[in-house]
């Protein structure tokens, strides 16, 4: 019975990935009209050559630092905030409205907003007294704008999950330690944050791994620039592996890579935060 | 009763799949901004072969190269009919149809009054040749141009304060040095008094869209005498990013001056580095610029425009300073595994005719590629600077290289670029050598 299943899903997965591991060998452009030719690890000794490959791990990394924490913290405090709180049917709604936007609408509602002349956010700054920002032709600025909407698109996902665990949490140890004379910080300390510990670490690979293969807000907003400044290491994947005219084999090799850095970080997070004995794997 | 709507209904039905299956299917793939002036060419078209059901599938700029060439390439047939970009010319020759070989081998599709060389010499080849095959028909003439606030410009007070100040006439730069002067003219952080906030509108993001604004900053030093005597004649295939040679020019002198004067202008302009083809023509459109360099297509969204009203008086189009502006502008081919080759053929004939090049242009604003098209009284009428502008500008015009490699050698050097405009490198012949290197591996050179 299970046999057609795992046929299907090796079709599916293992096919492809073995298929993109053999192409990394090759030099295989469609813009070329040749035929594909063995060239060994070539692709590979030309991406540790390649700036704009080594650039773009650049602000890739800087995502990852800056994003991915603000995300899991925000969304660690949005779910406990919002918690038996008034309207929290409401407001738990709403919060989830940026994740269900496509990125491709968000792209370009947060282009117009990052609007040097008539951009709301521009407006709403100079109400303050703050003068016209380019958000998207300063390095700081558009890095700083990318992240933003990463935040802005992502807590809600972050908050969803712990909001999930903490309602699943067994109330009567909590109330058990508040009559023990317990403040809700230290519920919270030693009770609540262990007992979503499991969940928190699944966010986080979850959202370790969506960071490193962020394509389509750069795509949309900044397209790389100003100079390398977002230039993410998927939206060079793109590029090459189809705007360059589907450069398959240097394509392939980035993948590898990328598939490589993906493996060894989860890795190494999985085994820094003790995942298996927390997830009883 | 009954019996008879079912016999009606049936016969209907009947009629409508063996009309279906009769007609002609033409898909025509194109780029969003051919799409609308391609459909009403279709309509025409199939009024006068009813034979013939033409599909119009606009697709993204970023979208429609890459689906071409993996079209062709695979040999799907999945298009029958597309508008490409002239830059693509070199990928995509293998697999599009040559409609010279395919003209000889069926005479009689041959549109008598077709008239091959009324087409603009430089668009004829551009937007229809790879070396010797003939992969298109032009469809769009493009060259960028340099549209400016006529009112301004001709406004007595701000004439005699330009010449106060500048010490000759208030005019349209003819040349980059010129442009500054007039540009920091109408910018207000310079000289309060101006009527505009920015005296020009720069689009200078990391896409290819910095590709060609930079060259039309480096023709005006590639195209002098100067230039061709130090880099050899522009080959159209390579293009004046090259030399004649087939080596990167820009590399040079001529490549740090043209990005110097980029540099220099980018104060007077509204955030240029994170504008692109919206931002510009918003900024121009609701009167916050004097001058931008853009493509035609932008006349038809300034026409509705309420504070470019009389649109007459108050917008003039003139060549690009330096005048090399960057050419742009599609073909229009078929597929070399088309199954419909030959309705395809009378149909991009009849799309690129005198007729349909001149419905493009009155009621689109995509530009003539004939020169019956650009002579006609009725388009002169209602577009009277095309005579002077027009066939000059794209006469006069910088190419961009239409060979394979171009997206791969674009990114590169945009890359640079943007980084040089944002003060990340310094703007070097060492820079410019460190692209040209990276062009010339690629090329195997």
């Amino acid at each position: 019975m299970i046999l057609p299943l795992l046929v299907i899903l090796l079709g599916l997965t293992m096919y492809p990935f073995g298929y993109m591991v053999y192409m990394s060998f090759f030099r295989y452009s469609l813009a070329s009209w040749e035929k594909p030719q063995f060239i060994g690890f070539s692709n590979y000794r030309d991406i540790l050559r390649d700036r704009t490959a080594i650039s773009s791990i650049d602000f890739t990394v800087l995502l990852l630092a800056v994003a991915v924490p603000l995300e899991i913290l925000l969304g660690m405090a949005i779910a406990f905030l919002l918690r038996d709180t008034f309207g929290e049917r409401v407001f738990r709604s709403a919060l989830l409205i940026p994740m269900m936007v496509p990125a491709v609408v968000a792209g370009i509602a947060w282009k117009m907003l990052y609007n040097f002349e008539f951009g709301p956010v521009n407006y709403f700054l100079s109400l303050l007294g703050i003068p016209k920002i380019s958000w998207l032709g300063t390095q700081f600025f558009s890095r700083l704008g990318v992240i933003l909407i990463d935040v802005w698109q992502w807590t809600p996902f972050v908050f969803l999950v712990l909001y999930a665990g903490l309602q699943s949490l067994p109330r009567d140890i909590v109330e058990a330690s508040f009559v023990d004379g317990a403040s809700g910080f230290s519920a919270f300390r030693y009770i609540e944050f262990p007992l979503l510990r499991p969940l928190l670490f699944v966010v986080l690979i979850i959202r370790v791994i969506d960071a490193l293969k962020i394509f389509d807000i750069v795509y949309m907003v900044t397209f790389g620039g100003p100079g390398s400044s977002t230039h993410s290491y998927s939206f060079y994947i793109y590029k090459v592996g189809v705007s360059f005219g589907w450069d398959i084999g240097y394509a392939s090799a980035l993948s590898v890579l990328l598939l490589i850095a993906v493996m060894l970080l989860v890795n190494l997070l999985i085994r820094g935060l003790r995942l298996k004995e927390t997830l009883e794997l | 009763m009954r019996k008879g709507i079912v016999a009606g209904l049936a016969v209907v039905l009947v009629f409508l799949f063996v009309s279906v299956a009769w007609a002609v299917n033409l898909v025509v793939w194109s780029s969003p901004d051919n799409a609308d002036a391609l459909h009403e060419l279709a309509q025409n078209f199939m009024q006068k072969n009813p034979d013939v059901q033409i599909e119009i599938t606009p697709l993204s700029w970023e979208v429609l190269y890459p689906r071409i060439l993996q079209d062709l390439t695979s040999g799907a047939g999945s298009f029958d009919v597309t508008t490409w970009d002239l830059m693509t010319a070199g990928a995509i020759a293998p697999g599009m149809l040559d409609l010279e070989a395919f003209a000889k081998e069926h005479p009689e599709l041959v549109d008598p009054n077709f008239d091959d060389e009324d087409f603009i010499p430089t668009a004829k080849y551009v937007y229809g040749y790879w070396k010797d095959k003939r992969i298109g028909y032009p469809f769009y003439g493009a060259a960028m141009f340099f549209f400016y606030r006529k009112d301004l410009f001709s406004d007595p007070a701000l004439q005699a304060k330009f010449k106060a100040e500048y010490g000759r006439d208030l005019a349209v730069p003819k040349t980059w040095e010129e442009a500054k002067e007039v540009a920091k003219f109408f910018t207000k952080k310079f000289n309060p008094d101006s009527p505009t906030e920015y005296g020009i509108a720069l689009m200078l993001p990391r896409t290819h869209t910095l590709f060609y604004m930079y060259l039309n900053f480096f023709g005006p030093y590639r195209r002098s005498p100067e230039g061709i005597a130090k880099f050899g004649k522009v080959d159209l295939d390579w293009g004046d990013y090259f030399t004649a040679d087939g080596l990167p020019a820009f590399n040079s002198e001529e490549g740090v001056r043209a990005l110097q004067d980029v540099i220099d202008l980018m104060q007077y302009a509204p955030d240029p580095l994170g504008s692109d083809y919206g931002e510009t023509l918003e900024a121009f459109g609701k009167g916050m610029v004097a001058m931008v360099p853009q493509w035609t297509a932008c006349l038809a969204s300034w026409k509705e425009s309420p504070l470019l009203q009389p649109f007459e008086e108050k917008v003039g189009v003139a060549v690009m300073p330096g005048g090399t502006p960057v050419s742009g502008g599609w073909g229009l081919g078929i597929n070399a595994a088309s199954k419909n080759k030959e309705v395809a053929f009378r149909f991009i004939q009849y799309a690129t005719s005198k007729e349909g090049d001149k419905i493009q242009w009155l009621k689109y604003r995509i530009g003539p590629t004939r020169k019956s098209v650009v002579e006609d009284p009725e388009v002169l009428a209602d577009s009277p600077w095309l005579k002077e502008a027009y066939v000059a500008s794209l006469d006069g015009a910088s190419h961009r290289p239409r060979i394979p490699e171009e997206p791969r050698l674009e990114d590169i050097l945009v890359g640079t670029l943007s980084e040089v405009l944002l003060g990340q490198q310094p703007n070097s012949i060492e820079t410019l050598n460190l692209v040209a290197s990276e062009w010339k591996k690629i090329l195997g050179k």
